[in-house]
């Protein structure tokens, strides 16, 4: 990224949710977010139109152990 | 402490509830040898937070009451126990580690805790832990730290830091720990005992602390596998009220103990739980490994697919949900949270929607190919529990020294966190000791609903190995 995206981020946080950041240690936990973003670009295009967060509960079952 | 009292607080959940059946020990007896230990003791390991002793033993006198009226004893009967401070008992005061809550009083009892009252358990009071569970060392700016029985400047693993201490010190038999990320496995690995998170949905959550709903897990922290299983049979089940929890009948994961693994197919993945791994951790694992086909098992080294991706899926869900609980508080009170929390919790306002949507719809999928790539021809997945060798509470500590101790504090979950998003039931055991006399862990994970088949392979190890059996000198 070409700039800094701390304060940017950190101000949508105020404006979205009311909350400031609260020490240094709020500052390091926005700074890992570049490396977030980049994770999640390396997943695009593996969800799938149908996905949704219900198919968990249906692939527990699915793939339950068949042995008592 | 006299020896026999001594001998008393040693015995382990099934020992002490077959003890009381029997008639060979009273109730009474069990948690004073208890109460003994933890005053003589816990003043160094720092495990408890609430200690409710004239409870404690009025409940076992009434134990021992109906017991010689020919009332027939529940499974757990006069088994003393202690929890981790987030399970609501109603009128007492439940802290859940921090400062916020420091004089909460629910107004509900948990369901798990209703079902070990009634099993006969004794509960004698309430555990340390990280603030709101939300660290894996264990480290507590408010009540301060918990400390490694084994070696106190040690950590014990988080976020069940008194469940994982107190249980492996002998202090009770048994203590409820919750796991969303690894915080019932990394204190029992790292503290020497066996605990285990059963599958996602198994065990009812009702009037238990919440962090991330979606990957919050309750189970047990015992000395053995019989001990959890005993207890697991006890605690699992819907119970009408936790609308998440999985409806599907509760065995008894004690009848599977047989001892038999002969022809049973462990998978060790090869990727990701070795990376960067200490070689006395890999080599203790090894060797566990062996005890295990020595029982007629066989082990295959396999790939383990997504294992990055679900790294990155788990962080963002158990953030955002964490930060969407903690929202009131820390627009109100951020200054009473310990510094690396309201740091951590800062971050989870910042996710996109979508990228929690995605992190949560994904998971389906990926259990199916996890399933289908890692365990189709296999019944369990063999893994470290821990990466590397116990690390200090002074080189974990990231409210003391962000800048040294972030990337050592981060990796200790590594190994523990995918089975969370998988929700696969996963146990810990002890499989030996660290060059620094500090115990190393196995994850023994076992397909959706499998909690027999994982607690089955411990108990074989533990027939075979008394690494369980070991007491840390205090």
């Amino acid at each position: 990224m070409a700039t800094d995206p701390v304060p940017q981020i950190a101000e949508a946080i105020r404006l979205w949710s009311g909350v400031t950041c609260p020490n240094a240690a709020g500052k390091r936990g926005l700074e890992d977010f570049c490396a977030l973003i980049k994770d999640f670009e390396a997943q695009r295009g593996t969800l799938v139109f149908e996905d949704e967060p219900s198919t968990f509960e249906a692939a527990l079952r699915a793939e339950a152990e068949s042995e008592a | 402490m006299s020896a026999i009292l001594d001998d008393l607080a040693l015995l382990s959940v099934t020992g002490a509830a077959d003890a009381f059946a029997k008639g060979e020990a009273k109730a009474e007896a069990l948690v004073s040898a208890c109460l003994a230990r933890i005053d003589a003791h816990d003043v160094k390991v720092n495990s408890v937070i609430r200690l409710d002793r004239e409870a404690a033993l009025e409940a076992a006198q009434a134990l021992d009451k109906a017991r010689a009226a020919g009332e027939k004893p529940g499974p757990l009967a006069g088994v003393p126990m202690m929890h981790k401070d987030m399970y609501y008992r109603a009128g007492k005061v439940s802290t859940c580690g921090s400062k916020i809550r420091r004089d909460f009083k629910p107004s509900v009892t948990a369901t798990v805790l209703q079902r070990l009252d009634a099993a006969g358990a004794i509960d004698m009071g309430t555990l340390n832990m990280a603030e709101f569970a939300q660290n894996p060392t264990g480290h507590n700016a408010h009540y301060g730290d918990c400390h490694n029985p084994w070696s106190l400047p040690y950590c014990t693993g988080g976020s069940s830091s008194g469940s994982g201490a107190g249980v492996a010190a002998r202090f009770f038999a048994c203590a409820l720990g919750s796991d969303t990320g690894g915080s019932i496995r990394l204190p029992a690995g790292i503290c020497g005992v066996t605990g285990i998170k059963g599958t996602q949905t198994r065990v009812p959550r009702t009037g238990v602390m919440p962090l991330s709903f979606s990957m919050d897990n309750v189970g047990p922290l015992t000395r053995t596998a019989r001990d959890a299983a005993r207890v697991m049979t006890v605690i699992s089940g819907a119970d009408g009220t936790d609308q998440t929890a999985a409806p599907e009948s509760v065995p008894d994961y004690e009848a599977a103990l047989t001892g038999d693994i002969s022809g049973l197919r462990i998978a060790v993945p090869r990727e990701w739980f070795f990376y960067k791994a200490d070689d006395i951790v890999v080599k203790t694992f090894e060797a566990a490994l062996e005890v295990l086909k020595a029982r007629g098992a066989t082990v295959d080294y396999v790939s383990a697919p997504s294992l990055a991706a679900i790294g990155t899926y788990t962080a963002v869900i158990s953030r955002v949900e964490g930060a969407t609980i903690h929202a009131n508080w820390m627009r109100e009170h951020p200054g009473d949270y310990a510094i690396h929390l309201s740091g951590r919790l800062f971050g989870g306002y910042a996710i996109p929607g979508h990228y929690y949507l995605e992190a949560l719809s994904r998971r389906g999928p990926l259990l199916r190919q996890f399933c289908k790539e890692a365990m189709a021809d296999y019944d369990i997945v063999a893994t470290p529990t821990l990466r590397m060798r116990v690390p200090t509470l002074a080189e974990t500590d990231i409210d003391k020294d962000a800048e040294a101790n972030w990337a050592r504090h981060m990796v200790v979950s590594a190994n523990t966190r995918p089975f969370n998003y998988l929700g696969l039931p996963t146990v810990s055991i002890p499989v030996g000791f660290d060059d620094r006399g500090l115990p190393v862990g196995m994850q023994l994970s076992a397909r959706p609903f499998g909690e027999a088949k994982a607690l089955k392979v411990a108990d074989a190890y533990q027939r075979d190995t008394d690494w369980h059996a070991r007491v840390p000198t205090l």
